[in-house]
């Protein structure tokens, strides 16, 4: 085990460099320069101290290397954009928001993504079943944004309760999760529903319903958890995006997470920002990979993370 | 097997905790803020704003930076000005400078020296006096090519300041001076008689020598910033609010009327209107697209504001090198119907190029001395179009592209105008957008042909709009140099008579609108919505917004 994780955490480091490089050169032959955003009509001569002062008029290859450091060291420098702060304190106090809400947003979706798969699968082609499927069409085809502004215009206006935007208290993160969660949601319900139908014609069910196990049983314990592995896969690639925040639906309600520096990091041409948002996204996805990999073995025993060793 | 089980129930449980854990300590966080803000709840309740008396506006967004030289934009300098003080400020009624860290300001017999005396008793946050060497260090930092102001070149009023900041000149041969630490005395470049409004602008502020010394990013934290103005910092909560307070120690604090400003950060226009509509907001930016209502609602402040719209040509690319083409581009544009179908703010359309809102020393407004350009006239257009043809030898012209940066409305504007050169000119441009970073670098380095662009003024004369299409300005982007415009703008620099000086911008409106480098659209307007309470919310055309005299009913 332990020479499986050192294996995997070398690979990460390589894929992580790999990223880091390809990001670097993208970036520098995308056209526009941070230093054009606001089109103030700066001087030739401010525009050249700028230039000097954030690096710019290095050579592009000590521009790398000193992009690898920083890299190395997870100290980004001030963002080129919002210019008195440093890009990792940005970042630090818009990711308890961000996280915040994906994890409501995760726990919604997968309790109640597993709940309406499960019901829809034990009464298939019944009311049920057409009622879930119906709900999870509609909320993977009304895109989140759509469904915030939506939320906003009729929920949050109608009831005190729900704020209309911005963040504070936990009532204030409901609608927003909702938004985000309403996708997952419908592709967790649909992957579960399809799997468990599978499962549940296996011979073993049936074994286990001669047995006479009780149908909660039959279900919990031996059809959901093969049903849930293509489930744990989609997980992964989830959980990271969920993580780092949702630039549209963060900005509709006003939420300071650091969904809006993945975006717009980009547009701004914010390069210290654009490294920092790469790595954190490339780091949190292989680390789910990861750990999708080592669930695998847990729920399925017959997958064998270090296979051949004996 | 039930252990593994466990183990993944276990993490779940684990998560779902870890969330209710971070939502509860948040929920207190904003509770323990309660006290000193508003909370949402109470202003949905209605009785409570009042008596609050705080007036809350949307920022849209974090300031770029909170320090003067550095910051830059109206996200900085919205909060900015209301913080900080410089030299002067700009008058309740009228974009006027009036004294304020200067008592009084005298200026030599050739207007090549101003002396500002502060006034007695002014203090930082901190407690520490506002000295005239905290002026002199702030103009010279600005100056400094060390601190990269995008700002820096207003700076260069100031003799000796232009030459420290392209790395030729020395920091002492930056003529301020403070002579004591009440008296600063500055040597101006050339006679500069508005110097004294520039010296209202947030670029101009003080710094407070020791704070920035000891922290490059001192401006950043609500630990460490340190301010003069009529209102300080209380809570900065980034990407969320700013909150200030009365600043009691502020020498005017007796005429303040509120207790304290308080900037929410709402990125997207119309959640910004749902939360003016629920009361959380006092005042919002009009969303674009409900402008044509809201425009003409009880609510509504509409305002000139010193911007133009307006559109380039690249004058050495085909077929814009000819004059006539040019203004019969100019004369085919009909800006009132852009106005009133696709911007509907009630805009004034720019019949120059200078907006509203510039004071000549006779105390009209200068576009209303000025002379009327290009009124929508189809018929000269067509005409100018084929004298112009005639002149280049084409027998067709060639293809014209016309390029913006990517947004709905400048798209609507752009086929609006498609539209009108086909039906008057029979000219069959064709669009291009892209992102604004591109686009940008592309109309810097002259690459477009024709492409939409737009300026805002910066400070209270209308030099600051001429003085783009000199020779090599870094604003020019369309390539235009002319021997004649540039003499007349020289000229306006070195004049010492406020008179004379203004029949040389008008002189250089006129044969700058005659040559035609690019197509005058409309000029900008403020468009908000106040809360009937709100009153004497000041915006003039330049500057940003203030706050100092604003009350709540």
């Amino acid at each position: 085990m332990l020479k499986f994780i050192g294996k995997r955490f070398l690979w990460m480091l390589v894929t992580l460099w790999v990223i880091i490089t390809v990001t670097f050169v993208l970036m520098r032959f995308a056209p526009g320069s941070p230093l054009d955003v606001d089109d103030v009509g700066m001087s030739e001569q401010a525009r050249a101290n700028m230039m000097a002062h954030y690096n710019l008029d290095q050579p592009v290859i000590m521009q790398y290397f000193n992009y690898l450091k920083n890299a190395v060291t997870f100290d980004f420098g001030p963002s080129m954009v919002t210019r008195s702060r440093e890009v990792s304190d940005m970042l630090a106090s818009g990711f308890p928001a961000s996280l915040q809400l994906g994890l409501v947003t995760l726990v919604l979706a997968v309790i109640s993504g597993i709940i309406l798969g499960v019901l829809a699968a034990l009464r298939h082609n019944k009311m049920i079943d057409y009622v879930t499927m119906f709900i999870a069409i509609i909320g993977i085809s009304i895109p989140n944004f759509i469904q915030a502004m939506l939320f906003i215009q009729y929920i949050s206006t109608q009831f005190d309760f729900f704020p209309t935007a911005q963040w504070g208290t936990w009532r204030h993160a409901i609608l927003p999760a909702l938004a985000l969660a309403s996708g997952p949601i419908a592709i967790i319900a649909r992957m579960t529903r399809s799997n468990m139908l599978e499962v549940l014609t296996e011979d073993y069910i049936k074994t286990a319903k001669a047995k006479g196990l009780s149908n909660f049983q039959i279900v919990v314990k031996h059809a959901l958890r093969n049903a849930l592995l293509p489930v744990v896969t989609i997980l992964g690639v989830l959980v990271a995006s969920i993580f780092t925040g949702s630039f549209v639906v963060e900005r509709i309600f006003a939420i300071p997470g650091v969904g809006q520096y993945f975006v717009e990091s980009i547009t701004n041409r914010d390069y210290p920002m654009i490294m920092a948002t790469t790595i954190i996204y490339s780091t949190i996805f292989i680390i789910m990979m990861f750990i999708v990999d080592v669930v695998y073995g847990i729920i399925d025993p017959r997958i064998q993370l270090h296979k051949k060793e004996e | 097997m039930k252990k593994k089980w466990f183990m993944l129930m276990f993490t779940l449980m684990l998560s779902m905790v870890l969330v209710l854990a971070a939502c509860s300590d948040e929920g207190s966080d904003s509770e323990e803020a309660d006290d000193e803000t508003p909370d949402t709840e109470d202003e949905a309740t209605g009785d409570s704003e009042a008596s609050d008396n705080v007036i809350v506006l949307n920022n849209e967004s974090e300031p770029t930076s909170l320090d003067p030289p550095i910051g830059n934009d109206q996200y900085s300098y919205d909060v900015l000005n209301n913080m900080g003080e410089g030299l002067t400020r700009l008058a309740q009624d009228e974009a006027v400078p009036e004294p304020a860290m200067a008592e009084d300001w005298d200026v030599s017999e050739d207007g090549l020296t101003y002396t500002f005396n502060l006034r007695d008793g002014i203090t930082w946050s901190n407690g520490e006096p506002v000295t005239a060497q905290d002026f002199e260090f702030s103009w010279k930092r600005l100056a400094d090519p060390d601190t990269a102001s995008p700002a820096a070149q207003h700076s260069y009023w100031i003799a000796g300041a232009e030459a420290f900041n392209s790395g030729e000149g020395d920091e002492e041969d930056v003529l301020v001076t403070a002579i004591d630490d009440q008296t600063l005395e500055v040597v101006m470049e050339n006679p500069t008689e508005f110097f004294p409004s520039i010296t209202a602008m947030p670029q101009l502020f003080p710094t407070h020598q020791e704070t920035v010394e000891n922290d490059e990013n001192w401006a950043g934290s609500i630990d460490t910033i340190v301010s003069n103005g009529p209102f300080k910092m209380v809570e900065w909560d980034h990407d969320v609010r700013i909150v200030l307070e009365r600043n009691e120690d502020y020498w005017d604090a007796e005429n303040i009327s509120l207790d304290g400003v308080q900037y929410e950060m709402v990125d997207d226009p119309s959640t910004a209107y749902q939360l003016y509509e629920d009361g959380t907001l006092d005042i919002v930016n009009m969303p674009a697209d409900m402008k044509e209502t809201l425009v003409e609602s009880d609510e509504a402040f509409v305002a000139p504001r010193a911007g133009i719209e307006f559109q380039r040509f690249n004058v050495n690319e085909e077929p814009f090198q000819n004059q006539k083409i040019r203004q019969a581009f100019n004369y085919a544009i009909d800006s009132q119907i852009i106005v009133d179908r696709i911007i509907q703010g009630n805009e004034n359309i720019a019949d120059g190029f200078v907006a509203y809102g510039f004071l000549t020393p006779g105390g009209d407004d200068f576009r209303d001395v000025a002379e009327s350009h290009y009124p929508y006239d189809p018929e000269t257009a067509l005409q100018l179009l084929e004298e112009g043809m005639a002149e280049e030898g084409y027998d067709e012209l060639p293809t014209v592209t016309l390029s913006y940066n990517t947004s709905d409305e400048h798209s609507i504007v752009a086929q609006a105008i498609q539209e009108m050169l086909v039906e008057n000119l029979a000219v069959d441009v064709a669009l291009e957008n892209s992102e604004w970073a591109v686009f940008m670098e592309a109309q810097q380095g002259l690459e477009l042909q024709y492409s939409r662009s737009s300026f805002l003024g910066g400070y209270n004369d209308p030099i600051n709009f001429l003085t783009n299409f000199t020779t090599d300005n870094p604003m020019n982007r369309t390539d235009f140099s002319n021997e004649e415009f540039d003499a007349l703008i020289d000229a306006s620099y070195e004049e010492e008579d406020a008179d004379t000086r203004f029949d040389l911008l008008l002189e250089a409106e006129a044969l700058l609108m005659e040559e035609a480098p690019f197509v005058p659209l409309y000029f900008y307007n403020h468009t908000f919505l106040y809360k009937p309470e709100v009153n004497n919310v000041v915006r003039h055309p330049v500057g940003f917004v203030e706050l100092k005299y604003a009350s709540l009913d």
